[in-house]
């Protein structure tokens, strides 16, 4: 290494930049940006997705073409602590909902409906049968969302309970199904489940 | 993974004028509408130059992919949706459930080529989960095992495994039949001592002996006989899974990189040592008794049928009831162990995870609490078990009575008829034997199917593996030659998955002994070009060449000799340091072995181990530290002696003082060899001729190191980043 490009060398009159970057970049991370009917309006865009103006709390306005809509409790506690996010993999919280009842019916729907695209988690309703053969169990069940077959690998946790009597259910396409609660159905029923409870 | 499904006919008239007679080149269902409701009759249909989204006998979306920059597959919870980016801006095509995922993710890439006017066709090598016949999992394997070609091609692979062994068999089944003649025939002579014998009460004590030594002869060769036929279809298991193995391990070593990927390794392994073994067991188990139970039931059917047939369908009355239930007892019997089963890994789970963050436990001070749970689930494990052993108890002998309740009439039947005199004492005492024979014989059979699927399954699997094509062939003018070092990387294009570029046009060229590091972020593309020139994997297009000779001319022989690696996690066999070092040259002389080692700076610290180059390590062996086994690994480079050297974050897990001894030693490694470095931490760089910094898949950058810190580009930000590091450690 010789001496004219030495980082020793280059170091002072960078240094305080970068830090003072990286201390920005925490102090975004960790701030908590609360989005209310105030401070932001959600468009519908023609193509079936929100868009999103906000104003961030220094008076940024801020236009996202697209936004994606998450749910921090999805089972819990669907209705609050909603992130609205950059729809990219990797993108960032752009801020929090705290509870959907407090916006106005319109952004409500708006979001409800990014939400239902997102969430695909049927509700068994009614269990017809549970076929196992050769380390797997086909299901056959009908849902919320219409009556649906589908396999199960045997062993493993493929069925775990996610509350008293609240059970998930993977399948091997890596789909999940809920039974919210175990007793509403009936007996014969439950002894089929037995395999997996 | 089929990507171009048949569209149904009435889909297909709904398109056809719309699609300018261009065939379809991609076709795939999908099964969610727009609220998230179950559907089956929705389709995406791909030409050259529009994507159609059907549903329901309707075209709901039509898109001209000229007019569209990309079609977006977003992953969602359990699902994914399609969308058309136009402008920047997304448009809803459709949404669906994980089952179509992977299908429609590569559709997605193949219509966003279309757009851009790139005419590749995507291939999917990911393998489909179920029979698209019989709708059941596939195990595995590329075909069903129910379907294609079904017990007659899996009747094929176990003749083609025990062809080698053909004298074995014929002989183990001669003594089978021969025992099961021996025991048909026993019960005759034992009818002729009663009844010429004991009942008249004719015979002397001389005739007792002559029957005493007659069926003392008959049990002493059925003992010899019955020895004979374990040891045999014991040792015929053995080696036929012994042979299963070996083949499937020799094959794995030659299969492409792409095959092995497209597995985990976990199931690799299980296929060379579960499935074997599943074969040895169906071999020892079952198929030493299959003949036997099956000719003992034969014999003694005839013999029944023959001697009274009325008697013997009476004997066989409750036969199909004891056979029934046993049947849905098993189904029974198998629920309720794997209920045990389960509740008592709940049990050890729940004691792991407690043991193991026992430190969390205690300093949150929660031990009450995980007491009392754990009581609960071994309160649950007891109930479950004294449930089972009682249901077990009670049943099994109900069973047993029905199967066994044929024996019953024929006592009645039999007896009256005896005293009728249709029939000797002999005979019914025969006959009864022959009944009591019948039932282990018939429970057996009960068992055969699914003993049968089990071994083809496992068959299936194996032959799945063995039947794989190997990836790369030498040609017949394949050139082996002592190499230079000379490297091209001639526009060179390549992905693992065949729509995912992880490098694009590559151009490099790399004089002999000159030192590459390569830097980017994980992710970029840095090991992806050294598993290339590796060979590990083809290039999708372009060329790397080795002293202008291009990779697949050179034999796969040549290149190995010539290339040598160190990488960031340094594997040692079982084995001793000695053995280790020499793995890449067996008959490399010990003076060799520790000059390399020295060269290394691995010879000062061997000497110091208790058992020096003895020194047993690998997985119950010495525990070496990361700087030792990386010294190790070095010497055996060093051994090697390549001409071409990767070394693949060689130096990341160390502490700084190891370090520089690591960094001496591969200076002296790397003098004059053409070497490829690739490192995190860019101090391991400074003696490389050239950096490459590759970025989103190309080379961004090239050049010393002065010159990549005086343009203050890629690496300049780099070397920043970490020098700002080191100094908040510090701090």
């Amino acid at each position: 290494m010789t001496e004219q490009t030495n980082p020793q060398d280059i170091r002072p009159d960078t240094e305080p930049d970068i830090l003072q970057q990286e201390k920005k970049a925490v102090e975004e991370i960790i701030a908590i940006r609360t989005i209310t009917a105030e401070n932001t309006i959600f468009c519908r865009t023609e193509g079936g997705f929100v868009r999103m103006e906000y104003q961030t709390p220094n008076g940024e306005r801020k236009t996202y073409p697209r936004v994606s809509v998450h749910r921090c409790f999805p089972f819990s506690d669907p209705d609050h602590f909603i992130s609205i996010r950059e729809p990219e993999a990797d993108g960032k919280e752009i801020g929090l909902i705290e509870d959907l009842n407090a916006l106005p019916a319109d952004m409500r729907a708006m979001l409800e409906e990014q939400m239902n695209l997102r969430y695909f988690t049927p509700k068994i309703r009614k269990v017809h049968s549970i076929k196992e053969e050769y380390g797997y169990a086909y299901w056959d069940v009908t849902t919320d969302r219409g009556a649906c077959r589908f396999t199960v690998r045997m062993g493993g946790s493929n069925v775990y309970a996610i509350g008293p009597n609240r059970y998930l259910v993977n399948d091997i396409d890596g789909n999940r199904f809920e039974i919210p609660d175990l007793y509403k159905l009936s007996a014969k029923e439950i002894k089929q489940l037995d395999l997996f409870i | 993974m089929n990507l171009c499904y048949t569209l149904p006919d009435e889909e297909t008239g709904l398109i056809k004028p719309l699609r300018q007679g261009k065939p379809l080149l991609y076709c795939v269902p999908y099964d969610l509408d727009d609220d998230g409701g179950l559907c089956e009759d929705g389709w995406i249909a791909v030409t050259e130059n529009a994507l159609f989204v059907l549903k329901n006998g309707t075209i709901k979306h039509r898109v001209d992919l000229r007019e569209t920059e990309e079609i977006v597959c977003t992953s969602q919870v359990a699902g994914g949706v399609l969308a058309a980016r136009k402008e920047g801006e997304d448009a809803y095509l459709c949404r669906f459930s994980m089952r179509h995922m992977v299908r429609i993710s590569y559709v997605a890439r193949g219509a966003t080529l279309l757009c851009r006017g790139d005419d590749r066709r995507v291939e999917s090598r990911e393998r489909e989960k179920t029979c698209s016949r019989c709708g059941r999992v596939l195990p595995g394997t590329s075909v069903c095992p129910h379907c294609a070609g079904g017990r007659g091609r899996a009747f094929h692979r176990f003749w083609d495994l025990c062809s080698g062994y053909t004298l074995p068999l014929l002989t183990l089944t001669v003594i089978m039949a021969a025992m099961s003649g021996i025991s048909v025939f026993q019960q005759y002579i034992q009818r002729r001592f009663i009844d010429d014998i004991l009942v008249p009460a004719e015979g002397t004590l001389a005739d007792v002996g002559a029957f005493f030594s007659i069926t003392l002869v008959m049990v002493l060769v059925s003992l010899a006989l019955w020895i004979t036929n374990a040891l045999w279809s014991n040792s015929l298991g053995t080696r036929i899974s012994r042979d299963l193995r070996a083949r499937t391990f020799y094959k794995i070593n030659g299969l492409s990189m792409s095959f092995i990927n497209s597995r985990q390794s976990g199931e690799l392994m299980n296929r060379v040592v579960e499935d074997a073994a599943r074969v040895r067991e169906f071999m020892e188990q079952a198929f030493s008794q299959m003949f036997s139970q099956v000719f003992i039931m034969i014999g003694a059917l005839i013999a029944m049928f023959v001697m009274n047939w009325r008697l013997a369908l009476l004997g066989l009355a409750f036969a199909p009831v004891g056979l029934a239930l046993i049947r849905i007892f098993r189904q029974c019997e198998r629920r309720m162990w794997r209920k045990r089963w389960r509740t008592e890994d709940k049990v050890n789970d729940r004691l792991q995870d407690v043991i193991s963050g026992i430190r969390v436990v205690k300093s949150f001070g929660q031990e009450e609490r995980e007491s009392a749970r754990f009581r609960d689930y071994t309160n649950e494990l007891m109930k479950i078990t004294r449930r089972n052993e009682i249901f077990w108890a009670t049943l099994y002998a109900g069973v047993t009575f029905f199967l066994t309740s044929g024996t019953l009439l024929v006592i009645y039947f039999g007896g009256g008829d005896v005293l009728k005199g249709r029939m000797t004492p002999g005979e019914l005492v025969q006959f009864l034997a022959y009944t009591n024979m019948l039932y282990g014989p018939l429970q057996f059979v009960s068992r055969l199917p699914r003993m049968l699927m089990r071994l083809t399954t496992a068959l299936e699997r194996i032959y799945d593996v063995l039947d794989e094509d190997d990836q790369f062939v030498d040609p017949e003018e394949a050139i082996d030659k002592e190499l230079e070092g000379q490297v091209t990387f001639d526009d060179v294009t390549f992905g693992y998955k065949s729509y995912e570029p992880v490098l694009e046009h590559i151009h490099l060229s790399v004089k002999p002994g000159e030192m590459i590091g390569l830097v980017g972020s994980s992710g970029a593309g840095k090991s992806t070009m050294i598993n290339l020139l590796m060979r590990l994997y083809e290039v999708d297009d372009g060329e790397i060449r080795v002293d202008g000779v291009p990779l697949p001319m050179l034999s796969q022989h040549c290149l190995h000799r010539q290339i040598g690696v160190v990488l960031q996690e340094t594997f040692l066999f079982s084995g001793t340091v000695f053995d280790n070092i020499r793995f890449a040259r067996p008959d490399a002389p010990v003076r060799e072995v520790i000059q390399a080692a020295k060269m290394a700076n691995a010879h000062e610290f061997i000497t110091k181990l208790p058992d020096g180059y003895d020194t047993y390590v690998g997985e119950r062996g010495y525990t070496l530290s990361g700087g030792e086994r990386q010294r190790v690994a070095i010497a055996r480079a060093i051994l090697h002696n390549p001409r071409l050297l990767i070394l693949d974050e060689a130096t990341s897990a160390l502490d700084t003082e190891t370090e520089y001894q690591i960094q001496e030693a591969l200076g002296r490694l790397t003098h004059g060899r053409t070497t490829f470095a690739i490192a995190h931490r860019l101090s391991t760089l400074r003696e490389a001729d050239r950096i490459v910094v590759i970025d989103k898949h190309r080379i961004a950058e090239v050049g010393t190191h002065n010159e990549l810190m005086r343009k203050k580009g890629i690496y300049y930000g780099l070397v920043m980043a970490q020098l700002e590091m080191h100094k908040v450690r510090g701090a």
